[in-house]
């Protein structure tokens, strides 16, 4: 799996309900075999945490850390 | 990005218990958000739920709280309020927890307005027992319990609760969540009786049987069934997302009339003897004069004496100063009648 640059998950909080997936407006967040991946060119907007009803990601406060 | 409202959740106890996507998710962390920004905490804050998937919000609040039993959430919040006015009541509940059995309370009580705050989380839909359909299920929606669509007409919150003021009714969804927060920010900040009817999504058993594959598309839905009005709202249409508000009407007090008698000089009064004085009995179109505190009026005006004869003799051309002293008002109605003269000696 890719290091997710941007963005923390946890996977046990995280129900896998898209919501992140579908609210990202430049898709680069995905499910695969499971697990939210994130591909390059995250513009650190903020909306795939303040939609998910989980708290399950987060958008790392430094650009790069992880 | 400020993630203190965490304090306010019991994350020990996540991942809760919602299905993925569930819009209760989005209620709790809001409002928790909401609180902390406020500065609201477990020493002032009391969290309390009724029945239903939304019901078990308050659980997940690291509040004090309270789970009443189905459709009572509002009788156990007014009486908190009630005796602990010092601190901040808040009701965490479904639309069919609210607005079906406990619909009695919701009249009644946000007709005496007390200080507290409602989030109704507002799926349209009996989630918690299987997808029946709901006071709030809009007409013609396909439920379990309505397989050819809900026949009847949904109750209209937003009508009942906006029918007389005081009031405070917002209308948002969790979806519009810039207007989701400042509804919820508003109505925690309104003092009176405030209720935030807020549109989610019951993704697993009410969106699926409507054809949504995810939460996501019911939010896309939702935004094309609502779109918000901004400004001062007496009222909101049904399509309509906003905040409808209003303060107790006051009515004017009309000013007491309050006529001044002009002061005239004691010495200027006509002077009379008690004699004198009984002259004026009333007899042959004579005035009826009497006497008080060494003063003279005129009570020919009075309606106590037109006609009744015995009365008169009674009372007229006399000095009743004694009388009215032990007669309840009687200073008062004395002073009514227009000053003619004065007691000699
Ligand atoms: C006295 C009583 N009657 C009926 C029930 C069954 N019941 C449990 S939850 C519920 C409906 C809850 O609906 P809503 O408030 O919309 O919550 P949701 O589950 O949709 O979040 C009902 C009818 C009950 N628990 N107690
Ligand atoms: S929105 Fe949250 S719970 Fe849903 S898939 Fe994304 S991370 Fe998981
Ligand atoms: S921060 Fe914005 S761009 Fe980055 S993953 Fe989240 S939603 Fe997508
Ligand atoms: S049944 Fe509906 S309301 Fe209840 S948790 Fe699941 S999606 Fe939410």
């Amino acid at each position: 799996m890719k290091p997710r640059i941007n963005v923390i998950w946890n996977e046990i909080y995280c129900k896998r309900c898209l919501i992140c997936v579908e609210v990202c407006p430049v898709q680069v967040l995905s499910l695969e075999r499971n697990e939210i991946e994130e591909k390059d060119g995250c513009i650190r907007c903020y909306q795939c945490e303040r939609y998910c009803p989980d708290i399950a990601i987060e958008v790392m406060d430094e650009k790069g850390r992880g | 990005m400020d993630r203190s409202y965490k304090e306010l959740l019991k994350l020990r106890r996540f991942p809760h218990t919602w299905c993925p996507g569930c819009g209760i998710g989005a209620v709790l962390k809001n409002v928790a958000m909401a609180i902390k920004e406020l500065d609201w905490n477990y020493k002032n804050t009391v969290a309390v739920s009724g029945i239903g998937c939304s019901g078990r919000m308050s659980g997940y609040m690291n509040l004090d709280a309270v789970h009443t039993p189905h459709g009572r959430p509002l009788t156990a919040a007014e009486t908190i309020k009630t005796v602990r006015p010092d601190l901040n009541v808040i009701v965490l509940s479904g639309d069919g927890d609210l607005g079906s059995i406990g619909g009695n309370h919701l009249l009644h009580t946000s007709r005496r307005n007390p200080n507290i705050t409602v989030f109704c989380n507002d799926n349209e839909i009996y989630g918690l027992t299987g997808g029946q359909a709901g006071p709030t299920t809009p007409k013609g929606t396909k439920t379990l319990t309505s397989p050819r669509g809900e026949p009847y007409s949904p109750l209209r919150l937003g009508r009942i609760l906006t029918q007389q003021p005081p009031y405070f009714y917002a209308r948002t969804s969790v979806y519009h969540l810039n207007h989701f927060k400042t509804c919820i920010r508003e109505a925690l900040l309104w003092k009176g009786f405030s209720f935030v009817d807020i549109i989610s999504d019951c993704i697993e058993l009410n969106g699926r049987r409507l054809g949504f594959k995810t939460a996501y598309q019911m939010f896309k839905w939702f935004d094309q069934r609502f779109h918000i009005v901004e400004g001062e709202r007496d009222h909101l249409q049904e399509d309509e997302l906003g905040i409808a508000k209003a303060l107790v009407e006051e009515v004017p007090k009309p000013a007491e009339k309050i006529e001044v008698k002009p002061e005239i000089p004691i010495e200027s009064l006509k002077p009379f003897t008690l004699e004198e004085l009984q002259q004026f009995d009333g007899s042959g179109g004579k005035p009826i004069y009497i006497a008080y505190k060494g003063k003279v009026y005129d009570l020919s005006g009075s309606l106590l004496f037109q006609g009744e004869k015995k009365m008169r003799c009674h009372i007229a051309g006399k000095d009743l100063t004694k009388d009215i002293d032990i007669a309840p008002h009687g200073e008062d109605l004395v002073f009514k009648f227009p000053l003619v003269g004065k007691i000699e000696g």
